[in-house]
């Protein structure tokens, strides 16, 4: 019977193509709108490494003034706890980073200096995080350890410098020093970009990656936030490092509970110790993160999605409103079939049936449209937001393009219930005397 | 098979309150060719409707095949009237965007019949009535007298024990009426029992018995007075 409904739903489709395709169109604003802010909140809000997130751990300490009792604790740390935590221990995988800028002097003299974005990071940073390379890979810990200049490239900036080959070896000049090549990145463009969210989230991957002492030593150009709640005592960049001046986020690797607890006990310690000592005196609620509670944490959905979710939601509502008085005036005027169905043998059963998948072929037809409707949604999206963000992610993917046929066929089912209910409950001999 | 006993029907409104039926008692059997007559507004259609399960009665016991049909769910009233009744309508009622098959296959689709099933027993009914041939046609495609063939041909082809039908000649010339009430004449002949509607005199003398309503009663059972009146008349 499922494939009868289905066939009568297309007849009635042409038996009224203008009221059935205005239908369709209401429910394709509302669903492709929505679907346009549920795409946004969907990758802005997912996990942006599903298969780690549990086992990677961001770091906060109880930095700030208690003199300021709203006063947020920074979501980085400062370099003397940096340097602290490093040293505490090294039976897992852990990584401190910061950005900076640097001016890359290509070897080619037809290229004229230009200026990258970089990252300061531990060689765990890439095997932490999965980094995917096109060509060699990270450094190693000893590289970290006795700082050496080596240099991770982007596939981009490798691809401006070195025409994109293999450049493992070949040397890169930034900010006055030669680097090694250990590594080119392949595509990688993890949204949020959760290990550094309080440098924009959505901003692209950086370009080179160094080791992360190299910052400090070679006096790179810093580059991203920094929360200080106390001046530094002296001028000069030492002085900036010995102040209370947060700039470096620490991630750690912790596979099990056990690694958790045993981690969460140092950190316990050393927050102790420092609290001690007079430091540490903002109490925080928790110390230790995930990625995805990092990612609610700092609130990397910005307010105006849920604003725009809430506009979008109403949009939605008044298209099926909409829906809701077309759905009445087409299904009451199929009283007279209605009628002699009844008279056939139809049950109220049967013909409810067959309405809710009428309205479910509109919906799912109005779904379809929806998702061209999204589309266009998102293209418009990426023009006006331009370089801003990243915007790669923003396409409809199978599960987006599932969510959407099944909310439009939902929404107009339930849109459609009033009016299947009334056409249900005709008098059939009324209308089969004036048919 | 059919017995009415005092059946009345009330419509009501806020504002007014209508007998269309007043104690209507009425015995049918087996194989019976009945026709009703009366004047419009007396009663008739809502009659074949409350005969037909389609209209609900205010007093009064209905028996169809000795069962009480008066508590009936709506999914058991529709399983009676695509089992044991046939619809034949004044204005066909066929349905315009499907093919003469598919007009003719909608009460099969209630019964849950195999498709080999139904297939066979739509062409043999469209065969009945010789539009077997024209089986993928529109109604639209079809004169009146076609078009209430293949309403006759939907109404047999589920094998009812019975036929309703409220006028079936009333869209159609007196030449056309003529084969329709032919075909319902050999309907009949073979077993099916038949209660018409119609305002033709000459179509109700053809019937065995006659019932002439008058205001929600039954005013006369007599074929041969009720017809010669109604022939007076006209």
């Amino acid at each position: 019977m499922f494939i009868y409904y289905v066939r009568l739903a297309l007849l009635s489709y042409r038996r009224n193509p203008i009221l059935s395709s205005l239908m369709v169109l209401a429910v394709a604003i509302g669903i492709g709108a929505y679907m346009v802010i549920f795409t946004l909140n969907y990758f802005m809000g997912g996990d942006p490494i599903p298969h780690k997130s549990a086992q990677l751990f961001h770091v906060q300490l109880d930095y700030g003034n208690p003199s300021f009792p709203d006063f947020d604790p920074p979501p980085q740390l400062t370099y003397i706890d940096t340097l602290a935590l490093l040293e505490l221990t090294s039976r897992y995988p852990r990584t401190a980073s910061s950005k900076f800028v640097g001016v890359v002097e290509p070897d080619n003299p037809e290229i004229r200096p230009f200026s990258v974005s970089g990252r300061g990071n531990f060689s765990d940073f890439f095997t932490m995080f999965d980094i995917p390379f096109q060509y060699g890979s990270g450094w190693d810990r000893s590289a970290d350890e006795g700082r050496q200049q080596v240099i991770v490239l982007s596939r981009e900036l490798n691809e401006q410098l070195f025409g994109g080959i293999d450049s493992v070896g070949e040397t890169v000049h930034l900010h006055g020093y030669n680097f090694t090549v250990t590594g080119v990145l392949d595509n990688w463009s993890p949204v949020p970009k959760f290990y550094d969210v309080n440098n924009g989230p959505f901003d692209p991957i950086e370009e080179a990656y160094i080791p992360w002492h190299l910052i400090v030593d070679l006096r790179m150009d810093r580059a991203g936030n920094t929360n200080c709640w106390q001046a530094p005592e002296g001028d000069g960049f030492q002085a900036f490092l010995n102040a209370e001046c947060a700039w470096i986020q620490f991630w750690v690797e912790l596979q099990d509970r056990t690694a958790y607890e045993d981690y969460l006990n140092l950190i316990n310690n050393y927050a102790a110790e420092q609290k001690s000592f007079g430091r540490l005196q903002q109490p925080v609620d928790k110390r230790l993160f995930d990625v995805n509670e990092w990612m609610v944490e700092q609130e990397v959905l910005p307010d105006e999605t849920r604003i725009l979710s809430a506009l979008a939601a109403m949009l939605l509502a008044v298209c099926l409103l909409n829906t809701v008085g077309l759905l009445l005036s087409k299904f009451l005027g199929k009283a007279p079939e209605i009628g002699v169905r009844q008279a056939l043998g139809a049950h109220k059963g049967s013909l409810f049936i067959q309405h809710v998948i009428e309205a479910g072929f509109i919906g799912a037809l109005g779904g379809l449209l929806g998702l061209g409707v999204a589309a266009l949604g998102l293209e418009g999206i990426k023009v006006l937001m331009g370089d801003l963000i990243v915007s790669d992610w923003m396409h409809l993917n199978l599960t987006v393009v599932v969510v959407t046929i099944v909310l439009a066929v939902v929404s107009t089912v339930i849109a459609g219930l009033y009016p299947i209910w009334r056409a249900c409950n005709i008098n059939p001999a009324i209308h089969l005397k004036l048919q | 098979m059919l017995k009415m006993t005092h059946i009345s029907k009330v419509f009501r409104t806020d504002l007014v309150e209508t007998q269309a039926l007043r104690d209507i008692s009425l015995d049918v059997a087996e194989g019976e060719f009945i026709t009703i007559t009366g004047p419009s507004g007396c009663g008739k259609t809502t009659f074949l409707n409350i005969a037909g399960l389609l209209e609900t009665w205010t007093d009064g016991q209905y028996l169809l095949d000795g069962e009480d049909v008066s508590r009936l769910s709506d999914y058991q009233r529709a399983k009676l009237r695509n089992q044991k009744i046939g619809f034949i309508f004044q204005s066909f009622n066929l349905m315009p965007d499907l093919n003469l098959f598919d007009n003719v296959d909608v009460p099969l689709r209630y019964r849950g019949m195999k498709a080999a099933e139904r297939k066979d027993r739509i062409d043999r009914a469209l065969d009945s009535v010789g539009l077997l041939s024209r089986k993928k046609h529109l109604p639209s495609q079809l004169s009146g007298g076609q078009q209430q063939r293949v309403a006759i041909a939907r109404a047999l082809v589920g094998e009812p024990r019975f036929l309703l039908a409220d006028e079936p000649t009333g869209n159609l010339d007196s030449n056309t009426a003529e084969g329709v009430m032919e075909l319902l004449q050999s309907i009949n002949a073979a077993g099916t029992t038949i209660i018409m509607v119609t305002h033709d005199p000459s179509l109700a003398s053809r019937s065995a018995r006659n019932i002439h309503f008058l205001d929600g009663y039954i005013a006369d059972t007599d074929p041969n007075t009720v017809v010669g009146q109604l022939e007076a008349v006209s």
